[in-house]
């Protein structure tokens, strides 16, 4: 058979990527342009400030991403682009562009959901295995979906309201560390001991999660500690934190692992790149016998390889958007 | 030669494809929320309807704002993927300097963009020349400049600026590629939005 060229495009949040992906296993070429340091002295992503930098970027990346992989626009199947969910002007910038090089190349336009490129982030380590549950986890997203084959996506629950890693963020600034506060907060779990009670969210049957109530028990912690004139102790707040969150995740996750009978379990998004999340996981997955797979860091956070890999699949199931594509900032995984 | 003119800054969009200095088609049509959606598609059917083939295309025109910072974003990504990837030539233009062109008159061209909140975009022109530069303004102040001129002048806009003889903008597509035709080409790589306002959150950083 012959080989399937994707150029994927990812713009929906603070990184400009393209990448290229032969049938949906192998990278080619992938270009990342963070914009983490701009959006650093906000203390978060600036949507205006996020899409004008899009702009700015998006022909040197696309021009690196061809370069690097000794290709030309000719030589490409389809594009893939995310078009939802994420930062609507973020991902205008993208769409408008896979659009463009759609027209001018007459390639198939494949549109792609961003939380399937996290889930297919994974199928760049190895090939997806069937039946399996992902749980995404993410600066924008929080989701545990089941599927039987692929581009087969049952959402079994997600957040009521923040991201676990918008939580993270968040908490990160009560503490006063630097923007982007999950990775300094995994790092001082490492060194702190559990001794703040914080509760555990949402903790029912049901395969949803809820972070803002965590966010708020941690903000009064802080507030009640300075009232009565302790200093908070960082690590061991990070740490008493970090084990609710873990706890969470993974109580729901082996849940649903346990009732659809699955082998397989994928962990995907940004927060994958947790230490204290993927190791937890590890441990649970090799005691239940369970094939668990996370994406490698490069992997786990924004990326068009993901989108690439996932829009093959989709190519190969005959998905196809017109030159009507427009981003929408919140829609359903299908 | 065939230029290819892309005005997305507003929430109308503006394109024709001009060839040897012939028209030989335009759009010029409002879409108040899905501009993005359709330009595009727009453009490729006005050439699909002239049987030009996009690789035919040897220059872009495209306005680079102020407007609409999404509006902007929009034809500004179309024409530098466009040129930068089929190596067209493009020029970029202000949507003010476009939309006083077409009017002759010995009077004051006001050129007014709606930015919200009692400001607005504008310059003021007189025998195509800028007189008051391209700028983010209270649309009161401009009022007060305005009348320091002591002379009659022509506001031109499409948005609702609640006071009387505005004229409304119905651009001369051909007069503005003809205009503009000659400026110098720019690197697609280098092309970029004109704003005249930065976001937000950098006024609030810079005001700490």
């Amino acid at each position: 058979m012959k080989d399937i060229y994707i150029l994927g495009i990812e713009s929906s949040c603070d990184e400009t990527s393209f990448s290229i992906v032969k049938n949906g296993t192998d990278e080619i070429a992938t270009v990342i342009s963070s914009q983490i340091d701009i959006h650093k002295k906000y203390g978060g992503v600036v949507p205006e400030i996020a899409s004008r930098a899009h702009i700015k970027n998006i022909t040197f990346v696309l021009e690196e991403c061809l370069e690097k992989a000794n290709m030309k626009m000719e030589d490409i199947d389809a594009i893939a682009v995310t078009y939802g969910p994420g930062l609507i002007g973020s991902l205008l910038v993208g769409v408008e562009c896979a659009k463009t090089l759609a027209y001018l190349y007459n390639k198939p336009l494949v549109p792609v959901h961003h939380i399937s490129g996290h889930i297919y982030a994974n199928n760049l380590i190895k090939r997806l295995e069937f039946p399996l549950i992902a749980l995404v986890i993410s600066g924008g997203h929080t989701e545990l979906i089941y599927m039987q084959k692929d581009y087969d996506f049952q959402k079994l629950g997600g957040t009521l309201d923040d991201a676990v890693g918008e939580c993270y963020d968040k908490v990160g600034r009560v503490i006063n560390v630097e923007y982007p506060g999950g990775p300094v907060i995994d790092r001082l779990a490492t060194v702190g001991s559990h001794t703040y009670d914080l509760p555990i969210p949402l903790n029912d049957d049901s395969y949803n999660f809820s972070f803002s109530g965590l966010k708020s028990a941690v903000i009064n912690l802080a507030h009640n500690e300075a009232q009565r004139g302790h200093e908070l102790n960082k690590e061991d707040l990070a740490k008493s934190f970090q084990d609710v969150v873990v706890e969470t995740l993974t109580k729901k996750t082996m849940k649903a692992i346990k009732e659809y009978q699955v082998k397989n379990f994928i962990l995907a998004g940004g927060v994958a790149a947790n230490k204290g999340i993927r190791s937890k996981f590890q441990e649970l997955c090799e005691e239940n016998k369970i094939n668990y797979t996370f994406p490698s860091i490069k992997y786990s956070t924004d990326n068009a390889a993901m989108i690439a890999s996932s829009g093959y699949y989709a190519y190969i199931l005959g998905r196809r958007a017109d030159l009507t594509l427009n981003p929408v900032s919140s829609v359903e995984l299908k | 030669m065939k230029i290819l003119y892309i005005d997305t800054s507003t929430d109308y969009l503006y394109t024709g494809i001009v060839s040897d200095n012939i028209l030989l088609a335009e759009i010029k049509q409002k879409f108040s929320h899905d501009l993005s959606k359709y330009a595009l598609y727009e453009i490729s059917e006005m050439l699909k309807k002239v049987n030009i083939n996009p690789t035919e295309v040897d220059k872009i025109i495209v306005v680079n704002g102020p407007g609409s910072f999404t509006g902007i974003r929009v034809g500004m990504t179309i024409a530098k993927i466009y040129a930068y990837t089929l190596k067209k030539k493009i020029i970029s233009i202000s949507s003010l300097d476009a939309m006083q062109i077409g009017i002759s008159s010995n009077n004051l061209i006001v050129p007014v963009i709606d930015a919200r909140r009692g400001f607005v975009y504008a310059g003021i022109y007189q025998d195509n020349k800028e007189l008051l530069k391209k700028q983010y303004i209270k649309f009161e102040d401009l009022l007060d400049k305005l009348n320091n001129y002591q002379k009659e002048y022509i506001i031109v806009s499409n948005d609702n600026l609640k006071i009387d003889n505005v004229v409304s903008y119905n651009p001369d597509i051909l007069k503005i590629v003809n205009t503009y035709k000659d400026n110098e080409d720019i690197n697609p790589h280098l092309v970029e939005p004109n704003y005249l306002k930065l976001t937000e959150a950098e006024e609030n950083l810079q005001r700490n």
